[in-house]
């Protein structure tokens, strides 16, 4: 164990002037945005005060993790597993319901969402897991262990339900798989998978929600009328077979021999991922679909699933280049625009600031991700490797998923933009994942 | 070094997978990136317009239209504040919720649910209840806490002065509705916007209609008024200075609505200029009332036709007044001489049938003035078939029948003037000579409205001089004060008649008044120039006529009147015309004894007895016809 001193020195001879400047401007945009985003409640510094508070104890975490040797969680691994499935399932069990949703644990003085540090300890069991198995990690079997970790606490947390914090998990486990070497056909067949499971339910949500469209596009209703028609559903498969069989015999033609092992598995894919699709659907309710697929097209149901999206793109669009100014914002400050300071607080940013900050965040945020698969790329091991890819690359897609969703590209999910976003527990959880990272980095030589 | 424990391929194949990951990263970086310039600086100005019109809520404030003063500067149209409440919708709310229409429904005393889903649309404001009083107006507004999105707003209401009597002329307003406004082109107007829709309210709409205010809100999400951006007070219409003159409308109305059947209509015109001095169809409405759906029902279900304008919609064939065209003709075509006497027996044989005179008896022995005096049907026919109907038609024509007058106000109708061609074509049966004499006297498939026969009245008097008839004089800049229209008289084409048949003509009308049927139009300071008809009404009782214009020497104004159903034109049309001139030259003179009063009650009866015979030879006439 080093002493308090050489850790200190460590950390200074080890500052990555890039990585922190990112890191202190989307605190210090975060903040700002926050506060103007609370500027109408009556309570005006409560929640800047609680993120603060939220920072204080995520700094104090990041100090400890950064002098933690993180090449000690390969030996516990599975303690951490447990321990992580342990706190999802007594949220389950202890936990406060907030909007439908069992996953808080109620303290006198704050409350507190397990989900957001499970989601590191599941980045440092499955890296743990990947380097322990790497020189198998082409077996099938091990690429569907690991599938497994990820998908008992998926499992978990959609119990609770709590479907937007579990989007992470995919692209972590995926890239994971990728960077350690997994057989690109095994992952490409789990995204083929996910993707018709669930974009066929969610797409004839879409379609159902513009019964004009369905009435004038006939090809279009019936692959819609599948879902419910087993004749047409009939018919789409046996065409699938059809052209599988006919793309197969042209290859053999032009001499590109192709065993019946490929088309076999991509035709199981498909069917399985359609019957999955089915699970999908009914686990999901109808106003949940609508509200992941609407981003399409929000006009289609602008009172009611649209409205966030399109209040979100006035608010950014109406910005412009240098923005409304501070606390002028008429879309934050007159509440037209929802959720603003946790799942929208980019379009505040947007809106106040401009398209210079908006484009800054982007910027500088990309920046901290860019430092973390540096740290990934300099680490000492392959665990380390591992564990700051998977945090670089959830730091990433929550990222993209808030901007995405906040811009209307990608479905409104509720995932928070990390390190901006109002909300204690993501502001700990990203503290901590920063001195995991800090301890992969200052540990790159010894 | 890194991974210093493991072999470096396997560093560098991680190193390799690593860089595809960045690139993939930055390549989505990127795009959102792109997405955002798109959204902020390619569509920024759209999106700016979009948050500016979300946060800004303007309520109406209407303005008020503009006031119409009569000839006399008297007041007929002014204004009345009411107060209304509307609902503004906000965030995702469209219309008022459950609660907020209980509220109200409780304060204003009456269930206002059935009224929100009939009631109109202002845009996407609904509104909820009109006709407030103060009291409600401000309960409502210190309830505005458990009322989102509700607001009274003052509004304005026309108060017509003498509305029965001005009804046909001023016309009412209502609110513009979405169906009508499809079919409008080029127009600034809204659903819900007041306009004129008969009348001078609806001829002059560009003129009364003010323009509308209203103020500019910050609103919340929440529909909560923030701060105030701007107040635009609302400009009143302009001014409208009318040729009517209402007192004599009051006295017209008056003797109109107590003649023998109570429907009818007078018109006054002024022959140097065509002004309209009096406009009155009998029976008419309270225009203040008629937006109330129970008096609007019982306006429609009156057998009394109170919408309908007589003087202008109405087509009735003129009768005798027609006369005063075949005489004209007559002169001079035929170069007719009018001491030629003839002898009127009652009746006259054409073919095998016989054409009864207005007089029983018979008048003996009259020349063409005595004839006109009298209203001598025999005298005529003669005349008439002498003249054939080709000259008829064209002498009718000369004094403007069978063509719209081109007054101010909408639905004119034009009346007509048949001819053998048009008989042919519609009967598939040849013009009689019994058709000419009928035409002669004014009867036959002639129609006419009465504006028309006061515009031939008043042509007669002058001489051929005659002006379009014109209820505006002028109009005055409500902001300005400066007058933006100024009617010019439009003269109408000349009569050309030789001074001889003129002299002749004006001798026989002043001779109908000294002697003849218009006895009763007679005053000693007054002379007064007149023609009875009695027009035979297939469908049911004569319709009684009178035309005249006065003084006789120096014509200041021609009056037509019909009274419809009315019998007799000299003992029912005449007195309405009396009451009419004795206005508007201020006579005192009281009128004949009372004797004749009660000998017109007799008359009257008389009439009444005489119609089921009447009646009888009509109905053979009918079949004949």
């Amino acid at each position: 164990m080093l002493n308090v001193k050489s850790i200190f020195t460590k950390i200074t001879e080890n500052i990555d002037i890039t990585f922190w400047i990112s890191l202190l401007y989307l605190l210090f945009v975060g903040f700002t945005a926050i506060y103007s985003a609370s500027f109408n409640n009556d309570n005006l510094t409560k929640f800047v005060s609680t993120q603060g508070a939220a920072l204080g104890i995520g700094v104090i975490g990041m100090i400890f993790f950064a002098g933690f040797n993180y090449q000690h969680y390969k030996h516990f691994y599975k303690f951490i597993y447990i321990f992580s499935c342990l706190l999802l399932v007594s949220v389950l069990i202890f936990g406060m319901e907030i909007k439908g949703t069992k996953g808080w644990f109620k303290f006198p003085f704050f409350s507190f969402q397990p989900v957001e540090v499970t989601k590191i300890m599941l980045i440092l069991v499955l890296s743990a897991y990947i380097d322990i198995n790497w020189r198998y990690i082409k077996k099938l079997s091990v690429f569907i262990k690991t599938l497994l970790i990820t998908f008992g606490h998926f499992a978990l947390i959609m119990l609770q339900p709590d479907f937007s914090s579990t989007l992470s998990y995919f692209p972590v486990t995926l890239v994971l798989l990728y960077v350690a070497g997994a057989k690109l056909t095994h992952i490409f067949s789990v995204v083929l998978y996910g993707s018709l499971a669930v974009s066929i339910p969610l797409l004839t949500t879409f379609f159902k929600l513009q019964p004009e469209l369905l009435e004038t596009n006939k090809v279009l209703s019936f692959f819609v009328n599948a879902t419910s028609q087993w004749q047409n559903a009939a018919i789409i498969l046996g065409s699938v077979i059809l052209i599988i069989v006919l793309v197969k015999w042209f290859l053999n033609k032009l001499r590109i021999p192709i065993g019946w092992t490929y088309p076999v598995l991509f035709l199981c894919i498909i069917i399985a991922g359609s019957f999955s699709s089915i699970v999908v659907n009914k686990s999901l309710k109808e106003y949940q679909r609508k509200r992941l697929i609407v981003f399409l097209k929000p006009e289609i149901d602008a009172r009611a699933s649209g409205y966030n999206i399109i209040q979100s793109k006035i608010a950014l669009g109406s910005g412009e280049f240098s923005g409304k100014g501070f606390l002028k914002g008429t879309q934050t400050q007159l509440g037209f625009l929802p959720e603003q300071r946790t799942d929208f607080i980019f379009s505040v940013i947007g809106e106040e600031g401009g398209y210079l900050f908006a484009q800054m965040t982007i910027l500088f945020y990309f920046l901290f991700v860019w430092r973390a698969l540096v740290v990934a790329r300099q680490a000492r091991d392959r665990f380390g490797s591992l564990i700051a890819t998977g945090i670089a690359v959830m730091f990433a897609f929550y990222g993209i998923i808030n901007i995405g969703m906040v811009m209307g590209l990608m479905p409104v999910t509720g995932l928070p933009l990390l390190m901006v976003s109002y909300g204690g527990s993501s502001m700990v959880s990203s503290m901590f994942a920063i001195g995991i990272l800090i301890s992969i980095h200052i540990r790159r030589f010894y | 070094m890194s991974w210093s424990n493991e072999n470096r391929n396997e560093y560098l194949f991680f190193t390799e997978k690593h860089k595809n990951i960045f690139l993939l990263l930055l390549l989505i970086f990127f795009l959102l990136s792109v997405k955002l310039f798109y959204l902020q600086i390619v569509r920024g100005n759209y999106y700016r317009e979009v948050s500016e019109h979300q946060r800004l809520s303007t309520t109406h404030e209407r303005a008020f239209r503009g006031l119409i003063y009569d000839r006399n500067n008297n007041l007929i149209v002014d204004n009345i504040t009411n107060y209304v409440a509307l609902f503004y919708p906000f965030e995702q709310q469209y219309m008022p919720s459950e609660e907020s229409i209980e509220k109200l429904s409780e304060i204003l005393q009456k269930d206002i649910k059935k009224s929100i889903e009939t009631g109109w649309r202002y845009g996407r404001v609904v509104k909820l209840a009109e006709n407030l009083t103060v009291n409600e107006a401000f309960k409502i507004q210190e309830n505005k806490l458990f009322l989102p999105g509700i607001t009274v707003v003052k509004e304005p209401k026309r108060r017509y002065y003498d509305a029965v009597e001005n009804a046909h002329v001023i016309g009412y307003v209502n609110e513009l509705r979405a169906e009508e406004l499809e079919n409008m082109e080029n127009t600034d107007l809204r659903v819900g916007d007041i306009i004129g829709r008969c009348g001078i309210e609806q001829s002059f709409d560009k003129y009364l209609r003010g323009k509308d205010g209203g103020l500019s809100f910050e609103v919340t999400a929440k529909g909560r008024h923030k701060k105030m951006f701007n107040y635009n007070a609302p400009t009143i219409g302009n001014t409208l200075y009318l040729t009517i003159d209402t007192d004599l409308q009051k006295v017209a109305y008056k003797a109109l609505s107590e003649s023998s059947s109570g429907k009818g209509a007078a018109i006054v015109l002024d022959v140097n200029t065509g002004a309209v001095r009096a406009f009155v169809s009998c029976p008419g409405y309270d225009v203040n009332k008629i937006s109330y759906v129970k008096e609007y029902r019982k306006y429609l279900k009156d057998k009394k036709l109170p919408f309908f304008n007589r003087c202008i919609q109405a087509l009735y064939p003129p009768g005798s007044i027609f006369k005063i065209i075949t005489f004209v003709a007559a002169l001079e075509e035929l170069k007719y001489n009018y001491h030629i006497i003839e002898n009127c027996t009652g009746s006259f044989e054409l073919g095998d049938r016989f054409y009864s005179c207005s007089s029983k008896k018979g008048h003996g022995k009259v020349d063409l003035i005595s004839a006109m005096a009298y209203s001598c049907n025999v005298y005529f026919y003669k005349i008439g078939l002498a003249l054939g109907v080709r000259i008829i038609d064209e002498y009718a024509k000369k004094f403007f029948l069978g063509e719209k007058t081109g007054i101010e106000i909408a639905s004119e109708k034009s009346g007509f003037v048949p001819t053998p061609d048009w008989k042919k074509a519609k009967t598939k049966m040849s013009w009689l000579k019994g058709d000419t004499a009928i035409l002669s006297i004014g009867q036959g498939a002639l129609w006419v409205t009465p504006l028309q026969m006061a515009n031939l009245i008043s042509a007669v008097s002058t001489r051929g001089i005659s002006y379009q008839p014109y209820f505006v004089e002028k109009v005055r800049d409500s902001v300005t004060n400066k007058i933006i229209y100024l009617h010019e008289p439009v003269r109408n084409e000349k009569i050309e008649l030789s001074n001889y048949t003129w002299q002749q003509l004006h001798k026989s009308l002043k001779a109908a008044v000294e002697y003849g049927t218009a006895k009763r139009t007679k005053f000693n300071d007054l002379k007064v120039a007149a023609k009875t008809g009695t027009a035979e009404n297939p469908q049911g009782d004569d319709h009684a006529w009178a035309v005249a214009y006065a003084p006789a020497d120096n014509p200041q104004i021609a009056v037509a009147v019909i009274v419809e159903n009315g019998g007799f034109g000299g003992s029912v049309s005449v007195p309405v015309i009396r009451e009419i001139l004795k206005q508007y030259f201020h006579i005192t003179e009281p009128d004949p004894e009372e004797d004749e009063n009660n000998k017109n009650n007799k008359n009257k009866k008389n009439i009444k007895n005489n119609k089921k015979t009447k009646n009888k030879k009509n109905k053979q006439k009918n079949v004949k016809r």
